[in-house]
């Protein structure tokens, strides 16, 4: 099988190049960027939905949804080239991660008629509310109550890491609805507006934010947050799937977020910059694209690189066939941000001892951007399901070992 | 007027929770110097720092019972 594209798809990967060369401003690139986000919501700005807007006329936003829901009815290789280039571009333009292919999955007509246009547009945009401080990777654990009282559900508990909520209209809540069910029964999914009154933002910053790392940084969030909820009442409208039933909603709508370019990409960014900073710089004579050790190394880490987009390649095959997940998505969030950790790792031992020097150092190379990006790739190992997590489940579904001894209570 | 049950340092219950801002979306934001809390049996306790509430967290019961 070739993984080649073909002239026209190749034609389309080059319209989207100049699209963005013509309608990005230095001024949208900060406001698009996840680190410039911690004083700037992300794209919420009037110009970010101009650009958004424009987008969506080229019929490059939600591609593979279908027309009724405002989509193209495209196929997931087209979509894919476009999202690439806009992640390279530091635009996220995905609907991974925003609650779309849960809803729909699980919606009903009424939700996927009202959320998926707009997501699709840009004009809303979720944030994930599952973690707890005694729910992370056993998130089953959750306590987070939400207490029927007629046509409404009246919601209690607190999130943490609750990433964009700080810039979300809405929030895709996990949250108790029968406390005397096993653990995994008594959860629900709800979609609620951030404006509900009783909910509460509380920004959590994160290593990325002492000291702010720099623009151009690719991996980590400098802010995330935790979120409360006292006495919020919310409509029986807002439940996604039937009550009790979330934990099998939410596990498959992370399951089918976590395909698409966005997680391979970001490594990829950092890996083909390094080729083109090697290849054109010379040092007092000195050319790193010469030195045997660089090259083993560069040559190492694009050969890691190609099969995490191989992986990304596999996942949205599965997904276009509809085909069934049992270990890939996993694997594939196993290897990419470990990828991610070797690969800015790698960057800084070529550049020496000044690469690591964070953007305080008055000696720091390019502002620091690259020891940033060694702390910021851990975080992708922990969000969206842990690399130990994703092992596990490897393990469990891939390979059909009995589940793991049950670890004590998981920390919160 | 609330005491970390970790640290004791005083906390201001209201001021942890009090508006400093409204997120786009249309949340409230507090400020995050105030303090944070946590639900926990029944109550919301009080903390001066993420750092105690890390250590409630695991260990509640060796801060309640004092
Ligand atoms: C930057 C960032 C953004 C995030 N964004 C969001 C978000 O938007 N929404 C949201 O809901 N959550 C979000 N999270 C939370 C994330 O999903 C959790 O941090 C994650 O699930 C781990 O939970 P925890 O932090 O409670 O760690 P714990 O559950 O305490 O785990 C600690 C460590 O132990 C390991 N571990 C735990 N149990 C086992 C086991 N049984 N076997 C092997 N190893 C185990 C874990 O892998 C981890 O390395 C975010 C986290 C980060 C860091
Ligand atoms: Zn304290």
């Amino acid at each position: 099988m070739d993984f080649g594209y073909t002239p026209q798809q190749e034609a389309l990967r080059r319209e989207v190049r100049q699209f963005i060369r013509d309608n990005m401003t230095p001024d949208l690139a900060e406001e698009m960027d996840v680190h410039a986000n911690a004083e700037r919501p992300r794209g919420t700005s009037p110009s970010a939905h101009e650009f958004y807007r424009k987008i969506y006329e080229r019929g490059w936003l939600g591609i593979t949804y279908p027309k009724a829901y405002g989509g193209q009815g495209g196929d997931r290789l087209t979509q894919y080239i476009v999202e690439e280039e806009f992640t390279r571009a530091g635009v996220n333009i995905a609907l991974n991660g925003s609650g779309a292919p849960a809803i729909m999955a699980a919606g009903t007509e009424e939700q996927k008629q009202y959320y998926i246009p707009r997501l699709i547009k840009r004009e809303i945009s979720f944030c994930l509310g599952f973690t707890e401080p005694h729910a992370g990777a056993d998130l089953a654990n959750l306590k987070c109550s939400a207490v029927r009282d007629g046509d409404y559900y009246v919601i209690n508990g607190q999130k943490m890491y609750t990433t964009a909520a700080h810039s979300a209209t809405h929030i895709y809540l996990m949250a108790r609805t029968d406390r005397s069910a096993p653990k995994h029964d008594g959860i629900s999914i709800f979609l609620i507006p951030m404006d509900a009154p009783g909910i509460t933002v509380r920004p959590l910053w994160t290593i990325q934010n002492n000291p702010t790392a720099p623009l151009p940084t690719t991996y980590g969030a400098s802010r995330t947050n935790e979120t409360f909820f006292d006495d919020v009442r919310v409509h029986k409208s807002c439940l996604l799937g039937e009550e009790n039933k979330g934990w099998r909603v939410g596990s498959m709508g992370l399951n089918l977020d976590r395909v698409g370019a966005s997680r391979y990409l970001i490594s990829v960014r950092r890996d083909e910059d390094i080729v083109n900073f090697v290849k054109s710089t010379r040092f007092d004579g000195f050319e790193p694209g010469k030195d045997p050790a660089i090259r083993d190394k560069i040559a190492e880490m694009w050969i890691e690189a190609q099969v995490c987009r191989l992986m990304t390649m596999r996942s949205m095959s599965i997904v276009e066939r509809g085909g069934k997940f049992t270990y890939e998505g996993s694997a594939e969030k196993v290897w990419a941000p470990e990828h991610g950790v070797r690969t800015t790792e790698a960057i800084t031992q070529m550049l020496g001892p000044y690469g690591s020097l964070l953007r305080t150092s008055p000696h720091a190379i390019e502002d620091g951007v690259f020891a940033h990006n060694v702390m910021g790739s851990f975080q992708s190992g922990i969000n969206h399901g842990s690399v130990q997590v994703m092992r596990d489940q490897v393990a469990r579904r891939g390979l059909g070992m009995p589940s793991s001894r049950k670890s004590r209570k998981a920390e919160g | 007027m609330a005491n970390c049950p970790v640290c004791q340092a005083p906390v201001d219950e209201a001021a942890a929770k009090a508006q400093t801002g409204m997120t786009p979306g249309g949340a409230k934001e507090v400020d995050p110097k105030m303090g944070t809390r946590q639900f926990h049996d029944g109550t919301w306790y009080y903390f001066d720092s993420l750092d105690c509430r890390n250590k409630f967290t695991r260990n509640p019961d060796s801060y309640l019972k004092k």
